[in-house]
């Protein structure tokens, strides 16, 4: 992990910038993105190398133009998407909210459902590029709406596993090993910067 | 992007062989360090338990260096059910090398390992499989299976949910040999129709093979109950508490739902293998095959007659790390080796590489298991619901000239065109009949005939997916069984299909299925560890390939006549 492999061109990168505990919003129009504790700090990209600041450019950009806010907090106490997405939802004005792992994998919850139950999973974070992270953006926010959007295309395919199934086990322990017990969410700003590289 | 873009260039110039080797099917595959504090390590960590065991009052009061007091609940279901009392503490000081010669050698019978072997503990086990190399495994596999006669299994599965599909491809896979077939689904209602396709389209094929449909363990008990499949394999057990619990399980309710499958003579085994508490990031530590070691025991304990191990879904986990497959080789061998049925894995896609894919499956094939794969893809891989298999259709026959190569019976035989356009032909008009006896979405003419020559999905004329999920919902709701299955082929001219599925059907007051490792051959004998218990002792004994077997595993699509070399034979 110390030596990159390949070059990649300068892209922008994000941090996040605490803001305090996270609240439960009032806003009938609000998405809550719960981002898990490596997610823009430990790491800085997705399995397939997605910088974590495109993800949330495209994330949100697919929330407000749908003219719904986005608002984003971090989960520190757990690294189990269902919960990390069931929270966001309980804090959301809306009830809708989409998790988000490090690695990519993403839920759209609902306040109402079971914490193991979802509005849609993409669970192939190899699969998940720029496009559907928007896409993703937009259905969580016509959920917010009331509206029942199309699912976003799920994509399959069957080589991931030999090439992406072991990588994927890592960054989940990786991803453990950030987790702070005992620390409630936090509201975050997320502050985009010009990187240096990947 | 797709998961299989080649990687990227570094930029600097490379040499045209580095570029070759860049391009290689095999750089697509992931490879990863290993990281033995959190169980990310095959079957070599200094993390692993030292073995010990000790027993007070007929009772495990220590277990590979915890007191009772400390168990979790793998532990106390082990030492409870798993491990025998009256000979653990003898067994367990023998030294770990006299335990692992006597499993590669001849004149040790496989009775008398199984004696010592019964008394293991989980670190125990672990200690003397660290010291065989593969060949030792291999040479031990090929004692220890159980049954004499090694088989395979195949998945049967459609992209579309297409019955019509499923049924040929059963008919065809039971011709070439599978003796068991499996399916799944994408959307799971499908289910009923797509089980009772599996179910006549096998005993089309070849009477007596075995069918099971996987799904949630309530749907496929119940499918099991009422006779549309004849066995059960995706009940998953796993080797650390927390991911059991994470599963909402535990080892007595899986031992629970095994007795539900005994109390109606239908065939199950659990499944377990290498990787998935690391994969779920709960592997507290151990190694992979020490906790698939746990979870072979566990099974041990339950009762149940067999385990599908060798990694399953998680293979790109054990594969992606040093001596992963030694590994894999080795979980398939403990199965053997505490006297379970082993259907030994190679059976989800595993490498980019034909080298490698071929290679992964060496360890089973060439000693013979059980099953040597617990689902060879029987539909091409992008109809295979299972996420795709290590071999498809288009391995066929190269698994055949394998097995003609090394003169070793991986279950497959080469079969004629003629007849397996006919196999299928009748699967896909007997499914016609049964759907028109139950009142079920009608089979056009049509779609016989594009299951008769097709070779995937897209083959096929489109179903009115609505009207097969009515139909789906029918089936359960008029409590249909296997029985009305065996009335409907018979009422529609399928004599002798009614006749195969009613046989099979039989199994389940007998009770002979119920036996380690039994499947049943054309003739409805059941073969198993009782009446075909693997007699090997050396050169010359156990499992032979030769006789009329060996003359039809001779056959090939194309080979040159002797007698007259301008003409093939077959």
């Amino acid at each position: 992990m110390t030596t990159p492999t390949t070059t990649a061109p300068p892209e922008r990168t994000v941090t996040l910038r605490e803001i305090g505990p996270a609240r439960r919003g009032s806003r009938p129009d609000e998405v809550v993105v719960a981002l898990s504790p490596a997610f823009a700090g430990h790491f800085s990209k997705t399995i397939v190398d997605v910088p974590h600041a495109e993800v949330l450019r495209q994330l949100m950009a697919g929330i407000e133009e749908q003219g719904v806010t986005a608002r984003l907090i971090r989960v520190r106490d757990t690294a189990d998407l269902a919960a990390i997405s069931h929270i966001a939802a309980r804090l959301s004005g809306s009830g809708i909210s989409v998790g988000m792992l490090s690695r990519g994998t993403t839920m759209i919850h609902q306040k109402d459902l079971a914490r193991l139950s979802n509005l849609e999973l993409f669970p192939q974070s190899p699969l998940l590029d720029a496009p559907v992270f928007r896409m993703i953006g937009s259905n969580a926010a016509q959920y917010a709406k009331g509206e029942s959007p199309q699912p976003v295309p799920t994509r399959n395919d069957q080589m991931a596993r030999p090439r992406w199934q072991a990588k994927a086990a890592l960054l989940h322990l990786k991803e453990f090993e950030c987790i702070e017990a005992d620390r409630g969410p936090v509201e975050v700003e997320a502050v985009f910067g010009p990187g240096t590289a990947g | 992007m797709t998961s299989t873009a080649p990687r990227q260039s570094t930029g600097h110039q490379q040499s045209l062989r580095t570029e070759i080797l860049e391009a290689r099917a095999v750089n697509l595959d992931g490879f990863v360090e290993e990281w033995p504090e959190k169980g990310l390590v095959a079957m070599e960590s200094d993390f692993d338990p030292v073995p010990s065991v000790r027993v007070e009052d007929g009772r495990i009061v220590e277990l590979d260096g915890k007191l009772r007091d400390d168990f979790d609940f793998m532990d106390t279901f082990i030492a409870n059910h798993a491990i025998d009392v009256a000979s653990a503490e003898e067994s367990n000081a023998l030294p770990s090398a006299q335990v692992a010669r006597m499993l590669i050698d001849p004149g040790v019978s496989r009775d008398e390992v199984l004696a010592v072997t019964r008394g293991l503990t989980p670190a125990k086990v672990l200690d003397v499989v660290k010291l065989m190399n593969v060949v030792e495994i291999m040479q031990g596999m090929q004692k220890m299976r159980a049954r004499r006669t090694p088989a395979n299994q195949g998945h049967s599965t459609s992209a579309r949910d297409n019955p019509i599909q499923v049924a040929a491809d059963a008919a065809e896979g039971a011709l070439r040999g599978f003796a068991e077939l499996e399916t799944t689904l994408g959307v799971l209602r499908y289910a009923p129709l797509v089980a009772i396709a599996l179910q006549v389209g096998a005993q089309v094929g070849r009477g007596g093979v075995l069918t099971q449909c996987a799904l949630e363990e309530a749907t496929e008990l119940e499918l099991g109950m009422r006779g549309i499949t004849a066995y059960a394999e995706t009940i998953s057990i796993y080797g650390t508490e927390s991911v059991f619990i994470d599963g909402d399980d535990t080892p007595w309710s899986k031992a629970f739902l095994a007795g539900a499958y005994a109390s109606r003579g239908i065939k199950m085994r659990f499944t377990s293998g290498t990787g998935s508490e690391v994969q779920m990031g709960n592997a507290e530590g151990k190694s992979m095959l020490y906790l698939e070691i746990r979870c072979i025991l566990m099974a041990k304990g339950a009762g149940v007659q067999g385990l599908q191990n060798g990694s399953i879904s998680c293979i790109g986990v054990p594969g992606a790390v040093p001596g992963g497959l030694r590994a894999v080789a080795a979980e398939n061998l403990v199965a053997s080796m505490v006297d379970l049925e082993c259907a030994s894995g190679n059976d989800q896609s595993f490498s980019h590489s034909a080298m490698r894919r071929t290679a992964r499956a060496m360890p089973q094939l060439l000693p013979g298991t059980d099953f040597v794969c617990s689902g060879y893809s029987s539909v091409p891989n992008a109809d295979n619901m299972f996420a795709g298999s290590n071999f498809d259709t288009e391995d066929f026959d190269d698994w055949n000239t394998i097995q003609r190569d090394f003169q070793v019976d991986g279950g497959l035989r080469h079969v004629r065109e003629d007849e397996i356009l006919q196999a299928r032909e009748k699967a896909a008009r007997a499914l016609q009949a049964v759907f028109a006896h139950l009142d079920l979405p009608p089979i056009t003419d049509d779609e016989v005939v594009a299951a008769t020559y097709a070779n995937s999905s897209n083959d096929y004329p489109f179903r009115d997916v609505l009207s097969d999920l009515k139909g789906a919902q029918s089936v359960m709701e008029r409590g249909i069984t296997g029985l009305e299955l065996v009335k409907a082929l018979e009422s529609s001219g399928f004599h002798d299909v009614a006749e195969n599925l009613l046989t099979v059907l039989r199994q389940r007051v007998s009770g002979d299925l119920l036996q380690t490792s039994a499947i049943l051959t054309a003739d409805f004998v059941p073969l198993s560890a009782i009446n075909d218990p693997n007699d090997y002792a050396g050169p010359g004994t156990g499992y032979r390939l030769e006789g009329e077997r060996w003359e039809q595993l001779k056959k090939l699509r194309h080979v040159t006549s002797s007698t007259n070399p301008e003409t093939e034979v077959g």
